[in-house]
C-alpha cells in the first residue's frame, strides 16, 4: 500500500522517528505489538525493501511510526530515509506482519534490547502496561546514545537503561526467572547472540526465548547460483543479499522479515555449500546443508537451488 | 491411530536442564530406565506407606498418595528458576495430572517430558454427565455417575486429561456389546 511521510523527527543525530499515514487518509490496518512493515525504498539503481519494526501502540490506525538508525556505511536504505526522505512524499509499504508477538501464556516477561533493539518494545509497552502484566525491560545503549533513548523510556522501576556492559549482569538475571518468565531479545547480533547463548547455558527452552533482529543481510564476497526449476544463473553481488539478487533478476522468490527469522524464505539446495546467517534453521539443516534462507544467507561455492 | 492419541518419549534426561526432578505414581522407577548418570536429579515416588513405619527420609522422596505428590509439586513448581526439568513417569492419568499442573506453573513445550509406564489404565470422562471414571481398563465402562454404558474412545483430552467415554447403547438402548480388558 501506498504511505505518505507525515512526520520526520530527529532524536539524535543518527536516529529518526517517522510517522506514516495512509496515502489516501484510510484507517490503517491495525498491527500488534512487535509487528514490522517493509518499507519500498527508492536507490539509484534498486528498490531497498526494509523491516522496521512499529513503535506506535498496536490500537493506532491513524499513523504508523518507525525509528530508524543511520546505519554506517548504509547500502541505501537508512541513508536514503535520513537524507532524502522528506514531509509529504509517498512511498510503498507493506501491510504488518508480526514475528515477535508477545507470549500470552507468560505470566512473567523479560525484555533485553540494544541499540536500535528497542523499537518492538516500545509497541509492547503500552500493552503490557494496559493489562498490568508483570515485566522487566533492560536496554542497553552506548553512552552516546544514551540521552536518545532516555527520552524515549518511560521512566519505571521495570524498566533500566544500561549504556555500561558492567551494570547488566546477564547470567544472573537470567539465571533467577521464575518458570512463568519468558525471554525477548532484540538488537545486533553480537548482543542477541551473547544473550541466546547464556540463556541457552542456564537451561532456558527454545520456547521460551523470543529473538528478532533486522538488517542481517549485509553484503559479503560474490557468488553464484544456478536455480534448477528457473534454469538460469544469477550472480550475486557483493553488496546485495541472494534474495535481492532473485528478486533483480525478476523473480518472485518467497519472503517475509528479510532478516533470517521467519523462514518464509527458505529454498531447497540441490548443490554447494551455503553459509548460513539465518536464525531459523535447526541445527541439523544446517550442517545438512539442504536448505538456505535466501535474505541473509550467502555462499562460498557455486549453489544449485530447488527454484 | 486417532490424532489426539499422544504419543510418548522414551525416558532421557534433558543435559541441557539445571536440575531436574522426576515424578512417577510407581513405587519405583521403571528398570529400564537404569541408573540416572547426571547431577542435580530428584525422584518422587509414590509408595503406600504403612502405618507405624517411617518413609525414608533419603532419595526417593515418598509420598503416600498421587494427590499428596501433585499438591506439593505445586508448590514446588512456584518456587522454581528456569532451566528446570521436569520428568513424569508412569501411567497416562498421572502423566497428564503432572503435565497440567507444569503447565499451569508456567513450563512449556522442552520442560516437561512424559514418559509412559506402568498399567494402560485410563481414566475416561462421561461426556453426558461429565464424571471422570478413574482406573478404567476395559473396552466398555458403566459410568459411575450416570450409569450409561461408556465406549472407550481413543480420543484424548490434554485439557481434562482423560479419554472419552459415549454411550454405546445410543442407537439402540440396551444393546451393550461385552466389555474386554483392552488397557491392563
Amino acid at each position: 500500500m501506498i504511505a505518505r511521510i507525515a512526520n520526520i523527527l530527529a532524536l539524535s543525530t543518527s536516529i529518526k522517528r517517522i510517522a506514516l499515514v495512509a496515502a489516501d487518509g484510510a484507517a490503517l490496518p491495525t498491527a500488534a505489538a512487535g509487528a514490522h512493515v517493509l518499507l519500498h525504498i527508492p536507490g539509484p539503481r534498486r528498490v531497498w525493501k526494509n523491516a522496521y519494526s512499529l513503535v506506535s501502540a498496536p490500537d493506532e490506525r491513524s499513523k504508523y511510526e518507525i525509528i530508524v538508525r543511520r546505519v554506517e556505511n548504509s547500502r541505501g536504505g537508512s541513508a536514503w530515509l535520513h537524507d532524502h526522505a522528506a514531509i509529504g512524499q509517498d512511498i510503498e509499504i507493506s501491510l504488518p506482519a508480526n514475528l515477535f508477538p508477545i507470549a500470552r501464556t507468560a505470566q512473567k516477561h523479560l525484555l533485553l534490547s540494544a541499540g536500535i533493539g528497542i523499537t518492538p518494545f516500545l509497541a509492547y509497552l503500552p500493552v503490557l502496561q494496559a493489562g498490568a502484566e508483570n515485566f522487566e525491560w533492560h536496554h542497553c545503549c552506548k553512552q552516546a546514545d544514551a540521552p536518545a533513548f532516555a527520552a524515549l523510556l518511560p521512566s519505571g522501576r521495570d524498566i533500566t537503561l544500561h549504556t555500561s556492559r558492567n551494570t547488566l549482569d546477564l547470567e544472573k538475571l537470567l539465571g533467577r526467572q521464575k518458570l512463568n518468565t519468558h525471554l525477548y531479545v532484540c538488537g545486533p547480533a553480537e548482543f542477541m547472540d551473547v544473550a541466546v547463548a547464556t540463556a541457552q547455558k542456564l537451561g532456558w527452552p527454545a520456547a521460551k526465548i523470543h529473538k528478532e533482529s533486522f538488517g542481517g543481510a549485509t553484503g559479503g564476497a560474490p557468488f553464484t547460483v544456478k536455480l534448477a526449476k528457473s534454469n538460469i544463473m544469477v550472480e550475486v553481488g557483493p553488496e546485495e543479499s541472494l534474495l535481492e539478487a532473485l528478486e533483480a533478476a525478476g523473480l518472485n522468490p518467497p519472503c517475509l522479515c528479510r532478516g533470517g527469522a521467519c523462514g518464509e524464505c527458505e529454498l531447497p539446495v540441490l548443490e554447494g555449500v551455503p553459509e548460513h546467517h539465518d536464525h531459523f534453521l535447526s541445527a541439523q539443516k544446517r550442517a545438512a546443508n539442504s536448505a538456505i534462507m535466501t535474505c541473509v544467507s550467502r555462499a562460498k561455492t557455486i549453489l544449485v537451488l530447488d527454484f | 491411530m486417532i490424532k489426539s492419541r499422544p504419543i510418548y518419549e522414551p525416558f532421557r534426561i534433558d543435559p541441557a536442564g539445571r536440575a531436574h526432578l522426576i515424578v512417577t505414581d510407581l513405587s519405583a522407577l521403571p528398570e529400564d530406565i537404569g541408573e540416572l548418570e547426571f547431577s542435580n536429579i530428584e525422584l518422587w515416588v509414590v509408595h503406600v506407606v504403612a502405618p507405624g513405619i517411617q518413609a525414608q527420609d533419603s532419595a526417593p522422596r515418598a509420598f503416600r498418595a498421587v494427590a499428596d505428590l501433585l499438591a506439593t509439586l505445586a508448590v514446588r513448581l512456584r518456587r522454581e528458576q528456569v532451566g528446570f526439568r521436569l520428568y513424569a513417569v508412569g501411567t497416562e492419568p498421572f502423566l497428564w495430572d503432572v503435565h497440567n499442573a507444569a503447565r499451569a506453573a508456567g513450563l512449556g513445550k522442552g520442560e516437561i517430558l512424559l514418559t509412559h509406564a506402568g498399567s494402560l489404565k485410563r481414566r475416561v470422562y462421561c461426556t453426558h454427565c461429565k464424571t471422570m471414571n478413574e482406573d478404567v481398563t476395559t473396552s466398555i465402562v458403566k459410568c459411575r455417575a450416570c450409569n450409561a454404558n461408556l465406549f472407550v474412545r481413543d480420543h484424548f483430552s490434554r485439557r481434562l486429561a482423560a479419554f472419552m467415554g459415549v454411550a454405546v447403547d445410543a442407537e439402540v438402548p440396551g444393546e451393550i456389546p461385552a466389555a474386554e480388558v483392552l488397557y491392563p
